[in-house]
């Protein structure tokens, strides 16, 4: 037995503080000698300072405790310590009855500076000179004790302030010349009268105890080497505390350090290339006046020689830049324009750097992919219904409508004229200068039968600007305009979407679903369609259609981004 | 007392005790001698000579007694009839700075003038105190009375250092064998308790430690010093004081020293005294009541923002706390104030303060019930305060070490009375970790306990908790003290407490 039990004590498990022990009452548990029970248990430490650990009366209350523990009976014994007896001091007199509960949990922040009133308390040597003091003074005149201590606290504090370093370099008293002069606020004018006696007094007791401040206080650090030992040297100032270092925090710190350092490089990099193109501006400012002057020379020589050939050498060849127009027409002019166009847009004139992609390439190749595709996709559609012929009645989704025939509206050519026109007509004059072709669009392309399961997506897009004109009833003239379409949005290049993703006003409250109710198809939907609200809609059209001559309201409520952007009027107008 | 051995060991070589007869004449700082202590005659060592009324008296420090106990004592209490211990021989200087930077600066041997100033943050500054420091504190108590030997005032200081230095050079020597026989006899667990060698700090490490955190002082040279108040008077009482506080030196002149019971506020004379009183206004802790029942009331008081009145109380309880230091300010503590009331005011009975964020997890750095209450059962209110407001905010806690001796009894009281409340109410099954959570105590004082207890057994292969017999009774008979008495406890609803927040900026600029 003996033997499994030491063979037990080295098996023991280790006790473990999460797990759950059962709780039992002495009868429950074998007995074991205590020796053994204490040998398995880890030590837990007393936390009393070691050295005082063994003192005599501590160990004499423990094992006092422990023997109790154990079962023994033993009388409580205390540690001794030094005896306080009641105060012979009148205590009713001294801390009168004047304080009242609030039934609510007091709530205080008042200082115990706010609390004490004058901070200087009168020695018993004080009362005594008070008293001599008043004995010469008549009833009325006499000074309060009160009135005394405040001005043995203005003097101390004065003397303070005038002698910071009275206690190292041991200067004479301040004089009472001093003290008048610095009389402020701090002291009433009922206690200024007693300055002077005071003073006498307040001198002798400073020169009895060397100058030093005769409230005792606290001996605070004044830096000197000999603070760090003086055992009465208490309450020093704690340096900023520091911040515990972690690995977690150091690498936080570093990567806050390294991102600063990036955006300030980034920041610099900004300034740096806006610093470059300024002089760059400037250069070219430069140059074109230089450019000028060279032409005005070129044109005097010629006039003189009687030149007439190459005028275009005394203008730009390029158009200069446009004026700046809203982004998403320029967006629209550069799709139609294609590449030709594309090529010149650089503003400051040089040739636009071939190596670099634009965002037109990338833009029109993603369109002639989608327009492959979909010749793809028509021409296989045709090869499937050749020789097929399309009965359903009323499909789900109705093929599109055959475009109307467009004799009746004709495009609007737009020139952009040249900035500045050209000064002196000339031959060459007559040509069209960079008109912008009108792009073929997809949809208006080829003839393709195939239905789709859903309605396209895309509206008829018109590609120009155009006009009607025609007999109203009662023979008025009326002249109808269509607006140039947008292309529908989900069709644009994200990164041309982004460009301008916060130059437009509208919000997504008011989307506009874009669609011509002057398109022949719309019209004649409505005039055959025998719905109940139909003399309705046609009176609203008629409105609208008057509206139209006078003011291009109703386009413009329908699109009035378009209406807003397109304020300048056709500069030509063909029928 | 294990510092007080260690001021007449040898540095690194055990020296055998000197031993010898002597006279009144020739006794000195640093010798043991027996004295007459309530009836028996113990071994106590001389801290300090004074002439009073043209008689030498002495300041003793009994050997194994806590220190709150040394006294002036008249010649005629010493016995000179039996042998006396003289100090160990003084050392060069030299050799005892040596080995007290052995440590960090083996190289740097020489402490002359000029180097003074560098090593100044090493430990070399102790001859500082030598040459300015103690002869004020010491010396100072009896500028007039100037009859006592000024050898003594020396030698004192001398052997100061050599505590230091033994201090430090003592982790690298084993201890002598022969002091400990002497001890033996004396107490059996006094010995047991001690074969552990004492700690060893640096001077360095402390004020690190004291700076960032904590209330406790280890460093022995900062709390051997002679008691420098005689008496003092607060409230209705008389109190003697335990130990050294740093109130203004021309109060160790003062027979009595009193005490605002409200402001705590202090004055050598009665006059001003009663002049203070006259225009305090004060009548509680100048804080927020955050607990109020029948019989006490709670006050919490911000050390930064009642900076007079938080020094006031750190002042008067070190008086009585031997380890508090009150080396660096009163900021980043949070000061919770028991008081009992009555139409005078709010009586201030005991305090404990509390780090306003703890790294070690302490809930408590000094605790103190003021003498003039103690044994009423206030320690254990104090006590269970404490662990009220860890559950408030959801953390265990745990005493600030090193504990008083009287620290550990009211600690171990109290956990032996909630742990056992706890076990006795039907549970066939316990886990340690879930007591600590219950009770808000760390799983390490939950084990001290019953280990203290022997209530943690192993049985049948496994551990278990074992509700002794003599524990049950002990509780039952506390039960019936406690219903003829009638207890007073804590009761959490009463408590309106929010844990407070501060802001990282106040951690950071000293709170």
């Amino acid at each position: 037995m003996t033997q499994r039990t030491t063979g037990q004590r080295f098996r023991q498990r280790k006790l473990s503080t999460r797990q759950n022990l059962p709780v039992l009452r002495e009868h429950e548990v074998e007995k074991i000698s205590d020796d053994d029970a204490a040998r398995h248990m880890p030590k837990v430490e007393s936390g009393v300072d070691k050295g005082e650990e063994a003192e005599h009366h501590l160990q004499a209350v423990i094992s006092a405790s422990h023997a109790a523990a154990v079962g023994g009976k033993i009388a409580q014994l205390y540690i001794p310590t030094p005896e306080t007896i009641q105060s012979t001091l009148e205590y009713e007199r001294l801390y009168p009855r004047q304080f009242k509960q609030p039934s609510t949990y007091i709530r205080f922040s008042s200082t115990v500076e706010d609390c004490i009133g004058c901070p200087y308390c009168m020695t018993a040597d004080d009362e005594v000179f008070l008293k001599s003091m008043n004995q010469k003074k008549p009833e009325s005149q006499r000074c309060s004790e009160d009135q005394f201590e405040e001005v043995m606290y203005f003097f101390e504090e004065t003397s303070a302030a005038k002698q910071p370093f009275a206690a190292v370099d041991n200067p004479p008293v301040v004089s009472y010349e001093e003290m008048e002069s610095s009389f402020d606020e701090t002291i009433s004018d009922s206690c200024r009268r007693f300055a002077l006696e005071i003073y006498e007094h307040w001198k002798n007791q400073r020169v009895l105890k060397g100058n030093r401040a005769l409230m005792p206080a606290l001996k605070f650090e004044t830096n000197v080497e000999t603070d760090d030992n003086d055992p009465y040297v208490c309450f020093r100032r704690r340096e900023v505390r520091q911040t515990r270092k972690t690995r977690g925090r150091d690498a936080q710190v570093i990567e806050k350090l390294k991102k600063m350092r990036r955006d300030l490089e980034d920041a610099r990099q900004i300034l740096h290339v806006c610093k470059q193109r300024e002089y760059l501006g400037r250069e070219n400012l430069a140059n074109n006046r230089k450019l000028f002057e060279q032409r005005i020379l070129l044109r005097d020589a010629r006039r003189e020689n009687g030149i007439k050939e190459d005028d275009d050498l005394l203008v730009d060849q390029k158009p200069a830049p446009k004026p700046k127009t809203k982004p998403d027409q320029t967006n629209l002019q550069r799709q139609m324009s294609g590449t030709a166009k594309a090529q010149v847009a650089r503003m400051d004139g040089r040739p636009p750097d071939s190596d670099l992609v634009s965002l037109e390439e990338v833009t029109e190749k993603k369109q002639e992919d989608i327009h492959k595709f979909m010749e793809d996709l028509a021409s296989k559609h045709r090869n499937w219904n050749k020789d097929w012929r399309d009965e359903t009645w009323r499909p789900l989704t109705p093929p599109p409508q055959e475009q109307a025939p467009r004799s009746s509206f004709r495009a609007a050519t737009t020139y952009t004229l040249p900035t500045p026109p050209p000064s002196i007509a000339s031959e060459g004059s007559g040509e069209p200068m960079d008109v912008d072709e009108p792009t073929p669009k997809i949809l208006n392309k080829g003839s393709v039968t195939a239905q789709y399961a859903s309605p396209p997506l895309e509206a008829p897009v018109e590609s120009q600007r155009s006009y009607r004109r025609r007999i109203a009833r009662g023979g008025r003239l009326v002249i109808d305009r269509r607006d140039m379409k947008r292309p529908f949005q989900e069709d644009a290049d994200e990164r041309v979407l982004d460009r301008y993703k916060y130059d437009r006003e509208s919000s997504e409250d008011d989307e506009v679903y874009p669609y011509d109710p002057y398109d022949n198809a719309h019209i004649r939907f409505r005039v055959l369609s025998g719905s109940p609200d139909q003399s309705r809609s046609a009176q609203q059209q008629a409105q609208m259609r008057r509206g139209v001559a006078e003011a291009s309201m109703a386009n413009g409520a329908l699109h009035p981004n378009h209406a807003r952007m397109q304020g300048s009027p056709p500069q030509q107008s063909s029928q | 007392m294990a510092p007080r051995e260690a001021s007449h060991e040898p540095d690194s070589t055990p020296v055998p005790v000197e031993r010898g007869y002597a006279t009144l004449a020739t006794l000195r700082i640093g010798v043991k001698v027996f004295v007459e202590k309530d009836g028996e005659k113990r071994k106590a060592e001389i801290l300090s000579i004074q002439q009073r009324k043209g008689k030498p008296t002495f300041y003793v420090h009994y050997d194994e007694f806590n220190k709150r106990l040394d006294e002036w004592v008249s010649a005629e209490r010493l016995d000179l009839s039996r042998e006396v211990e003289w100090p160990a021989p003084e050392k060069p200087p030299k050799s005892k700075t040596t080995s007290a930077q052995s440590k960090s600066q083996p190289a740097q041997t020489s402490t002359s003038k000029s180097q003074k100033s560098s090593l100044k943050r090493q430990r070399s500054s102790k001859l500082d105190r030598d040459v300015s420091a103690t002869p004020e504190s010491v010396v100072s108590n009896v500028p007039s009375k100037a009859a006592r030997p000024s050898k003594a005032g020396g030698k004192e200081n001398r052997e100061e250092i050599a505590i230091i230095a033994t201090e430090v050079g003592d982790d690298s020597t084993p201890k002598p064998e022969d002091d400990e026989m002497d001890l033996v006899d004396v107490q059996d667990a006094a010995a047991a308790a001690k074969a552990a060698p004492p700690e060893i700090y640096s001077r360095e490490d402390e004020l690190e430690k004291l700076r960032t955190s904590g209330s406790m002082t280890q460093n022995q040279t900062e709390i051997s010093r002679v008691r420098n108040l005689d008496r003092v008077q607060m409230g209705r009482h008389e109190i003697e004081p335990w130990y050294f506080s740093p109130y203004p030196i021309e109060f160790s002149d003062a027979d009595m020293v009193y005490i605002c019971e409200f402001c705590l506020c202090y004055f050598a004379e009665m006059k001003q005294f009663e002049r203070h009183r006259r225009k305090c206004t004060l009548l509680h802790p100048p804080g927020n009541e955050i607990y109020r029942d029948e019989y006490v009331s709670f006050f919490e008081v911000d050390g930064r923002r009642q900076r007079t009145w938080c020094r006031n109380l750190c002042l008067l309880s070190k008086l009585f706390l031997d380890h508090k230091t009150l080396y660096f300010d009163v900021d980043p503590f949070l000061f919770y104030c028991m008081t009992t009331r009555d139409e005078h005011g709010c009586h201030l009975v005991g305090y404990f303060s509390k780090e306003k964020e703890s790294a070690e997890g302490y809930n408590v750095a000094c605790i103190l019930t003021l003498p003039q209450y103690q044994r009423k059962g206030f320690g254990r209110l104090l006590i269970a305060f404490s662990y009220e407001l860890s559950k408030r905010e959801n953390k265990l806690g745990s005493p600030e070490k090193p504990l008083s001796d009287l620290g550990l009894l009211g600690y171990r009281a109290y956990w032996q009375e909630t742990i056992v409340d706890l076990l006795m109410d039907g549970r066939t099954d316990a886990n340690i970790e879930e007591l600590g959570a219950a009770t808000a105590m760390t799983t390490n004082d939950v084990l001290h306990t019953l280990q203290n207890l022997n209530m943690l057994r192993y049985s049948r292969n496994q551990h278990v908790i074992v509700l002794t017999d003599a524990v049950i009774e002990q509780r039952e008979r506390q039960r019936q003290k406690e219903k003829a008495k009638g207890a007073h406890r804590i009761e959490p609803e009463k408590l309106s407490w929010k844990p407070p927040v501060f802001a990282a900026s106040a951690r950071t600029w000293n709170w």
